[in-house]
């Protein structure tokens, strides 16, 4: 019985130091997906509280952080499954390009971060979880496609149409030449 | 950078990666909620994924491990224990309701002149993985996912059901569902039941509505509401009329169990349920 409570106190302590360890990267992650700081905080909590739940099989895994990303990815594509617009994204998969065209001033005037976060809220939700997994959290295509629950192929195509995208508008090449990144 | 390792990356792929790292900056971190996620991790743990959006959850009495005999069917005749129905039971998933559910209307009615009505779909028992795995896809286009969608296995021999609310045009919202194996069909006073607002907009207001299983041998639930005044849902055949009007318990096709509504009337809301007969 004692063993069994210290396990358990163990346990919790393992998954204490694995939250507020994990949240800062998690709530950067989920604000790029979500581009909104109460819908990151949800997610990011919603996430985490499921891993709770299976806490016992996945903090004995070899690689947590991989359950972990792969119920963030399937909590942000059920919601968009439920209320397809999240909330700037039209829903052709060629609004970006358009939606550019329409406003480029707007965006052009609008400062860099929140360009960005403008141009990949635009994303349809599978090219912005592809861009954002493989481009913001580093991961390989192996480990994305195992994320999103998809094939490698499909990474390749999501992260590169979605990156065609970001790269064709004009701001972001301004944002990337005046940051002096070039 | 290792966006580059699998792929012949461009400069300005790096450059995206690095206004992404820019852009994530943009959000305010705060102190991880940690109590909160514990909370809420209980929360889901201890109701699983019985219960979404209704908010209230009362199960009385006890179920499980318990004799069949004795239970009724949704015809009102008995029914035997599945070890001796076996070689009369429906041999194909496609009869055993396995991948198209049975749906029954348990209520309906209006609120402030928007339609309002409860289905449960009842899922027939999945005997090998594979049924179950084609369960869960045959779930999924409903939009209709059990709690541990990605265990197939835990399907096996287990009836699913999900109840839903629809108010208005909007769509149906999941009140309650469970997997169970006949072992858990409800016996004697047994009741689990949820109360949820009939307007799912009006989250913060009082909850009306309650839904819920009982026995097939319960003949009278009483809902008491919160002003002391109780309404009493009484036994009614298959197929009888839906009349908001009236509380009833009624059969739903693929259940073991009966099924109530009850609806408070206005300006009260609910206290509990139970069965009283």
């Amino acid at each position: 019985m004692g063993d069994r409570k210290e396990a358990r106190e163990t346990r919790d302590d393992a998954f204490q130091s694995f939250v507020i360890g994990r949240w800062p990267r998690l709530m950067r992650t989920a604000f790029l997906l979500t581009g909104e700081q109460h819908a990151a905080e949800d997610l990011v909590q919603s996430t985490l509280e499921q891993t709770f739940v299976a806490w016992r099989k996945v903090g004995s895994a070899d690689d947590p952080e991989a359950y972990v990303r792969r119920v963030m990815i399937n909590a942000h594509a059920r919601k968009h499954r439920r209320r397809l617009k999240e909330f700037l994204a039209p829903k052709d998969d060629s609004g970006l390009v358009r939606e550019v065209a329409d406003t480029g001033d707007r965006i052009a005037q609008a400062e860099d971060r929140s360009a960005l976060l403008q141009a990949l809220a635009q994303l349809p939700p599978r090219q912005r979880e592809a861009v954002v997994l493989r481009y913001w959290e580093d991961l390989t295509e192996t480990q994305v496609a195992q994320a999103m629950g998809c094939s490698v192929g499909a990474v390749k195509s999501n992260a590169a149409k979605g990156i065609a995208k970001l790269r064709a508008i004009p701001g972001l090449a301004e944002m990337v030449t005046h940051g002096g990144r070039k | 950078m290792s966006a580059d390792r699998e792929t012949n990356q461009t400069m300005t792929d790096r450059d995206i990666a690095l206004l992404l790292a820019d852009a994530a900056d943009e959000v305010e971190i705060g102190i991880a909620p940690y109590q909160a996620v514990i909370r809420g991790g209980r929360r889901r743990r201890a109701r699983r994924w019985a219960l979404a959006t209704a908010t209230a959850l009362v199960i009385v009495g006890t179920s499980g491990g318990l004799a069949l005999a004795g239970l009724r069917g949704g015809d009102g005749g008995e029914v035997t224990p599945a070890v001796t129905q076996r070689s009369t039971q429906p041999s194909t998933p496609e009869e055993r309701h396995v991948y198209t559910p049975q749906e029954t209307m348990l209520a309906a009615g209006t609120e402030q002149g928007e339609t309002w009505y409860v289905t449960v779909d009842v899922w027939g028992a999945p005997r090998t993985e594979a049924e179950a795995a084609a369960q869960l896809r045959s779930m999924s286009s409903r939009h209709e996912e059990p709690w541990d969608k990605d265990n197939a296995s835990a399907l096996v021999g287990k009836i699913t059901y999900f109840v839903r609310r629809s108010f208005g045009s909007g769509d149906p919202a999941f009140l309650m569902g469970n997997s169970v194996s006949k072992q858990d069909a409800m016996v004697g006073t047994d009741l689990q039941s949820a109360a949820t607002p009939l307007d799912p907009k009006k989250t913060d207001g009082p909850l009306p509505l309650v839904v819920g299983h009982v026995a097939k041998t319960a003949q009278e639930v009483t809902c008491t509401w919160k002003d002391g005044s109780s309404t009493v849902a009484r036994r009614v055949a298959a197929g009888a009329d839906i009349n908001s009007d009236e509380a009833a318990i009624r059969p739903a096709a693929g259940s073991p169990d009966n099924w109530f509504v009850c609806v408070a009337p206005a300006g009260t809301a609910y206290e509990s349920a139970e069965v009283t007969k």
